[in-house]
């Protein structure tokens, strides 16, 4: 039997103890809210006395591997492995047998690093998803801030949308529960059906909301003419750009709510953060980043993000290469930005759309950006193909709208607005929806792939 | 002016070489080749060298500026100014 944590010998200044702690005091204070159950900060610690952790032996290096299925047994079970200072890695219940058993052999033979609290997984859209080993100080460094930034005390109610291994339950449930707060866990099963979430919020009340655009979509969508709720203080859009439209509505959702742009990922956590108030959030074309968390250092080379962050993670676990994302500690995003006229630093996409055309740098995502401002268009994907003569050539293809839209229409349009070599040097326009990933993005890999090897009877 | 079958090769070669998704009607004789990118600074080469070849002008021997070739209207305006007033076939 592995010793068994108790509430005397845990320090209070760490995430798991600061949960003993509260439980300790306030036992009967609820700290998770699921389904129709309310789990006390009592009930939470006792079932975290009594978790059943996996074995792990000597096997897997004291760490716990863990399906992330939502619930309290789940979060229970974390609570446990961080109060035994077992790292536990967090697994995807979307991930295939195969990922799951690959990666746990991974964590085999690349044991984390001493001091590990979690491990969780990047979402990278190929290949196996790579391990993040975030250690306890990290972890104690993000809750603590997170707390403090949101005002979040014993008693406040806090919106986790997020499936359990995602980075962003650090926020919504972990500094919560560091706190002496409520998490109101949001039941993955209904996590898209827009009436559930709307009761939810009307139901539960939280005071900070944190969750992706899609929520945020699916509310203004569904949300019936004069629908507010007054309770969240704070409305935290995260994980992708939210559009206009969406946050054209959040004024009318969430009438006294300040509302923040966080920009994080994974492997360093949140590291910028701007805050709007209602005209901005609602107006304003394009949210900037905002200021670098305390304690967040940032760089910009060749137009690319480098954040340092006091919560990042040592580095990919068995990494393969040589882990060219990280060096001297800093961490390469992945993401341009740019500075607006106003100064703001604004993100203008990713560094794995960026080409040479003709010695030129383009970003094919701003290139289909432009594409979608006419109103002919009702898709657009641009990818670059390699050219003997230019480098490389861009390759537009444009699903229409229903009309007689023709390339050189768009040459004229993409002319106007961009520098001459952003301009496609090739356009197929189509009338048939253009295909998509798994994620409901326009399928780029796939576009290329049918041009490079154009099938019989398509040319 | 330029006659409507030459006007109509050049249009021919301009979409088929560089604009396989245009068909040769909707390419207007005044569209602008070059600010609508089109045509490029390595299309723009291979474009006078076929106007050269195409209609026997010695392209070494004229001068040529790029707004010759900014449209199809241009590029026939160039072929009659080389032919030097003659009939272009």
């Amino acid at each position: 039997m592995p010793p068994r944590p108790t509430s005397d010998m845990a320090d209070p200044h760490t995430l798991g103890g600061a949960v003993l702690a509260h439980a300790a005091r306030r036992p009967t204070a609820p700290a998770l809210l699921w389904r129709d159950a309310t789990v006390t900060y009592a009930e939470l610690a006792e079932a975290a006395r009594t978790a059943d952790l996996p074995d792990g032996g000597g096997d897997t290096g004291g760490v716990a591997v863990l399906r992330a299925e939502k619930s309290p047994r789940t979060i229970a079970r974390i609570l446990a492995c961080l109060l035994a200072g077992r790292p536990a890695l967090l697994l995807s219940t979307d991930l295939g047998e195969v990922t799951r058993e690959l990666l746990t052999e991974r964590v085999r033979t690349a044991p984390p690093p001493d001091g590990t609290a979690l491990l969780l997984t990047t979402s990278g859209s190929t290949g196996v998803p790579k391990l993040v080993p975030l250690g306890g100080g990290a972890v104690d460094r993000f809750t603590e801030w997170a707390v403090t930034a949101f005002g979040i005390e014993p008693g406040t109610r806090v919106l986790n949308y997020a499936p359990l291994n995602f980075d962003l339950c650090l926020l919504d449930i972990w500094a919560t529960l560091r706190a002496g707060g409520t998490a109101v866990l949001v039941d993955p099963d209904r996590a898209v059906t827009p009436r559930y979430l709307l009761d939810l919020l009307a139901a539960t009340e939280p005071e900070v909301v944190q969750a992706v655009p899609m929520f945020f979509r699916l509310l203004a969508e569904a949300a019936p003419e004069g629908t507010e709720f007054e309770s969240p203080r704070h409305v935290l859009l995260t994980g992708d750009h939210a559009p206009p439209r969406v946050r054209a509505a959040l004024p009318r959702l969430f009438p006294k709510a300040a509302y923040h742009n966080v920009y994080g990922c994974t492997e360093t956590n949140d590291s910028f953060l701007h805050t709007a108030d209602a005209t901005e959030v609602a107006g304003r074309e394009v949210l900037p980043l905002g200021r670098p968390l305390p304690g967040v250092r940032t760089r910009i080379e060749d137009g690319e993000l480098l954040v340092a962050t006091p919560f990042q993670t040592s580095g990919y676990l068995h990494e393969d290469g040589p882990g060219e994302r990280f060096a001297d500690g800093w961490f390469r995003t992945g993401d341009l930005v740019s500075r607006g006229e106003d100064g703001a630093l604004v993100l203008v996409g990713r560094t794995d759309f960026q080409v040479k055309v003709r010695g030129v740098r383009v970003n094919v995502e701003e290139v289909e950006r432009v594409l979608l401002e006419h109103d002919g268009v009702a898709e657009a994907a641009v990818v670059a193909l390699p050219d003997p003569e230019a480098g490389q050539r861009l390759h537009a293809v444009v699903h229409r709208h229903p009309g007689r839209l023709g390339g050189l229409e768009l040459r004229k349009h993409c002319s106007e607005r961009l520098t001459r070599a952003a301009v496609p040097s090739a356009f197929r326009i189509t009338d048939e929806p253009l295909p998509l990933t798994s994620t409901g993005k326009v399928n780029r890999n796939r576009i290329k792939e049918d041009l490079r090897n154009p099938r019989k009877g398509n040319e | 002016m330029i006659s409507t079958a030459s006007s109509k090769a050049i249009r021919e070669f301009i979409v088929t070489t560089y604009a396989p998704d245009v068909s040769v009607e909707e390419l207007d004789p005044s569209y602008d080749l070059l600010d609508n990118g089109l045509v490029d600074s390595l299309g723009l080469l291979q474009l006078i060298s076929w106007i050269g070849d195409r209609y026997d002008i010695d392209i070494d021997d004229v001068e040529i500026a790029p707004d010759d070739f900014r449209s199809v209207n241009a590029i026939g305006a160039f072929i009659e100014k080389s032919k030097n007033g003659g009939l272009v076939q």
